[in-house]
C-alpha cells in the first residue's frame, strides 16, 4: 500500500527525473519499509517522505533545464509575453484533455468575475492610486502622485462622487482634528483649525461642488493662517486606499514585477558622443528592490567625462535612492536636504562611492514641468550645492514632505509634523519648483545640455 | 549547470561524497551511511538523495559503477555509485573551507579542541 501511494506521488516529478530514477527511489521505499517496522518508525519514514517531496519537487523543476529557467530571469522587452519550454517530450494525450479542460475552468471562472465586477474598481486603486508613476507602495499616497492627475485620466464611470454638505461637514471636522492632533505648531494649529469651522459656519464653503475645488479652498484657508506649502489637502476620484501601511504583498510584488520588466525605470544607459553619460531615470524606485540597477548603471558610466541625467519624465520616488544617485556626484559627505527629514544625522550623502569616478566631472539635468517630487529633491539640492547646470523648464513643485493622513474615501491631507532644517534658503521647491539655469523648452533639453557639455569639455 | 548548483556546495551533496570517500555504494547505502555520519540528523529521502546524485553525476564528481545485487538486502539488482576524483577534490576544499570557518571559533575558546 505504501509503495503504491509513494508510486503516485512520484508521479509529481518531472518525467526525466522519474525516468532515471523513480525504480530507484522506490526500490529504496521498500528497504527502508523492511527495515523501520513498528508505528514510529512508519511515522517518521512518512514525514520523511512528505519533507522530502516538498523540498525536492520544487527543486527538481527549477533545474529542469537550466538555460531556460536561466533566460527566464533576463527583463521582458516591451512587456511582451514569453514563453519557456522546460521538457522536451510531447505531452501525453491524457495531459492535454486535461490541460484544455483546466483551461476551460479558468476562463470560464474568469467570465464569471468580470461579470460580477466587485472587486474590479479596488484593484484599479492599487494600481492607479500607487504604481502609477512608478511609486512604490507607501504609507504616504500623497507624495508620490497626485490623486487628482490620475483620476481624471482614469475618468471612471463607477467613481461618482458628490460633495454635499454633509461630506463638506465631515472633511471640515477631521481636518480640524488632524491639524490639532498633529500640525508642528500646536498654536497655528489652533488657529487653523478655528478658521476652517468658521469658514464651514460661515458658509464659505458651500459654492464648492466640485471635490478638488473644495481641497483647493481648504488649503487656501489653512495657508491664511499659515503659509505653509507642505501643508495640503487632497482630493481623489478613486477612493483611496484603507490599509494605513498601504502595501500589500501583492501590491509589492506587483512593484518588483514592474521594476524588473522596466530595468527598474532606467530607460536609457549610454554614452554620448564626447564621452559624456547619458542616463534616463523615470523614477527613483526602492533601493531594497533597485539598487544593483543603480549601480550598475552608475558603474557603466563610470569612465565619462561628464554626466546627462535625464529627469524630464521622472515623477519621484523614494528618497533613499535620491541621496544614493546623489552620492557619486561627492568625493566626501555632502549635507543632502530631504524635506521629510527634521534632523542631519541621516541627511548626508554616502559618499565616496568606492571606485567610482564621477565625483568632480560635470553633471548636467534635464528638467520638465513633469519633473516631480522625489525627482525634484535630487534638481533642487544640486543646483543649491552648485553641483549640477539643470536645463529645460521649471520642475512641478510638488516637495510632498506632509505625513498622510486618510480623511475617508476621497478626502486627505499631508500635514508636516517635522521641521526640516532647509540650510539653502527659507522656502524649498514646493508650489514653485525648481528653476533651471538654462531655460529651454524640455523637448531641446537634451541637445542644449549636449552643447553645454562639448563645449565644456573642449575647453578642457 | 552542476557548477552552478554545487557553488556553494549543498550540506547533502557534500555527506554523500563522504560517504562516497570509503567504497562504492547504492542509493539506500548512501542514505544510511549519511545517517550514521551526522548522528541521525540527515536522513535522506529519496527525492532529495537522487537529486543530488544525479546533479553529483552531471558535475562528473560520481560515477556509475554497475549494477549489481547486495547480498545482505535480497536479489533486487542495484546501482552503485563511486567517488571521481574530482569528487574528492571537491570534498577536500569543502572540509578544508568548513576547518577554516572553525579556526577562529577555536582560537577564541568558543569551540573546545584541537586546532584543525
Amino acid at each position: 500500500m505504501s509503495e503504491k501511494v509513494y508510486a503516485w506521488l512520484l508521479r509529481l516529478y518531472p518525467s526525466r527525473f522519474r525516468e532515471a530514477y523513480g525504480e530507484e527511489a522506490l526500490q529504496l521505499l521498500r528497504d527502508r519499509l523492511r527495515d523501520e517496522k513498528g508505528f514510529f518508525p512508519r511515522l517518521r519514514l512518512w514525514l520523511d517522505l512528505l519533507g522530502d517531496l516538498a523540498i525536492s519537487m520544487p527543486h527538481q523543476y527549477l533545474h529542469l533545464e537550466p538555460t531556460l529557467a536561466g533566460t527566464s530571469a533576463q527583463p521582458h522587452l516591451n512587456d511582451t509575453p514569453s514563453f519557456f519550454v522546460l521538457g522536451d517530450e510531447s505531452p501525453r494525450p491524457g495531459a492535454l484533455l486535461l490541460g484544455g479542460v483546466l483551461t476551460l475552468a479558468a476562463l470560464s471562472t474568469f467570465s464569471i468575475l468580470l461579470g460580477r465586477g466587485g472587486t474590479q474598481a479596488r484593484m484599479g486603486v492599487i494600481v492607479s492610486g500607487h504604481l502609477d508613476g512608478y511609486a512604490k507602495p507607501s504609507h504616504q499616497p500623497v507624495p508620490q502622485a497626485k490623486p487628482q492627475e490620475t483620476a481624471n485620466a482614469m475618468n471612471r464611470p463607477d467613481a461618482a462622487f458628490k460633495l454635499d454638505a454633509e461630506e463638506r461637514q465631515r472633511v471640515v471636522d477631521a481636518s480640524a482634528a488632524i491639524l490639532k492632533k498633529n500640525y508642528i505648531d500646536r498654536d497655528k494649529a489652533q488657529k487653523m483649525a478655528d478658521a476652517l469651522l468658521a469658514h464651514e459656519k460661515n458658509g464659505d464653503d458651500d459654492a464648492a461642488t466640485d471635490g478638488a475645488d473644495f481641497a483647493a479652498l481648504l488649503t487656501r484657508q489653512m495657508r491664511a493662517v499659515s503659509p505653509d506649502r507642505h501643508l495640503t489637502l487632497v482630493f481623489s476620484q478613486d477612493p483611496l486606499p484603507r490599509n494605513p501601511m498601504g502595501q500589500t504583498a501583492e501590491e509589492l510584488i506587483r512593484y518588483r514585477e514592474i521594476m524588473k520588466q522596466q530595468n527598474c525605470t532606467f530607460e536609457k544607459v549610454e554614452v554620448l558622443s564626447h564621452n559624456i553619460g547619458y542616463l534616463k531615470l523615470n523614477s527613483f524606485p526602492d533601493v531594497s528592490v533597485c539598487q544593483q540597477t543603480a549601480e550598475t548603471a552608475m558603474a557603466s558610466l563610470n569612465d565619462a567625462d561628464g554626466i546627462i541625467y535625464d529627469l524630464r519624465d521622472n515623477r519621484g520616488g523614494e528618497p533613499a535612492m535620491v541621496a544614493l544617485m546623489a552620492a557619486y556626484l561627492f568625493d566626501h559627505p555632502e549635507y543632502w536636504y530631504n524635506p521629510r527629514e527634521n534632523t542631519t544625522g541621516r541627511s548626508w550623502t554616502h559618499s565616496p562611492v568606492p571606485g567610482n569616478k564621477l565625483a568632480d566631472k560635470p553633471v548636467y539635468l534635464l528638467t520638465s514641468g513633469r519633473t516631480f517630487s522625489g525627482a525634484e529633491q535630487f534638481c533642487y539640492d544640486l543646483k543649491m550645492l552648485r553641483r549640477a547646470t539643470l536645463v529645460g523648464e521649471t520642475t512641478g513643485g510638488g516637495a510632498h514632505s506632509g505625513v498622510w493622513h486618510r480623511i475617508d474615501d476621497h478626502f486627505g491631507m499631508g500635514v508636516p509634523e517635522t521641521r526640516a532644517i532647509n540650510p539653502f534658503a527659507e522656502a524649498d521647491w514646493a508650489e514653485t519648483g525648481v528653476e533651471p539655469d538654462v531655460m529651454v523648452k524640455a523637448a531641446d533639453a537634451l541637445a542644449e545640455a549636449k552643447k553645454l557639455a562639448a563645449s565644456k569639455s573642449q575647453k578642457k | 549547470m552542476p557548477k552552478r548548483k554545487l557553488d556553494p556546495l549543498p550540506s547533502t551533496a557534500f555527506q554523500i561524497l563522504l560517504a562516497l570517500a570509503g567504497e562504492d555504494m547504492h542509493g539506500y547505502g548512501i542514505m544510511r551511511r549519511v545517517a550514521e555520519q551526522t548522528g541521525g540528523r540527515m536522513r535522506l529521502g529519496p527525492g532529495t538523495l537522487y537529486s543530488s546524485i544525479q546533479t553529483l553525476l552531471e558535475g562528473k564528481f560520481i560515477e556509475e559503477v554497475d549494477s549489481r545485487e547486495d547480498a545482505k538486502l535480497g536479489q533486487e539488482r542495484r546501482r552503485y555509485y563511486r567517488l571521481s576524483s574530482a569528487g574528492h577534490k571537491l570534498a577536500r576544499s569543502e572540509a578544508e573551507r568548513l576547518a577554516d570557518l572553525l579556526r577562529p571559533a577555536r582560537t577564541k575558546k568558543i569551540l573546545r579542541g584541537e586546532y584543525v
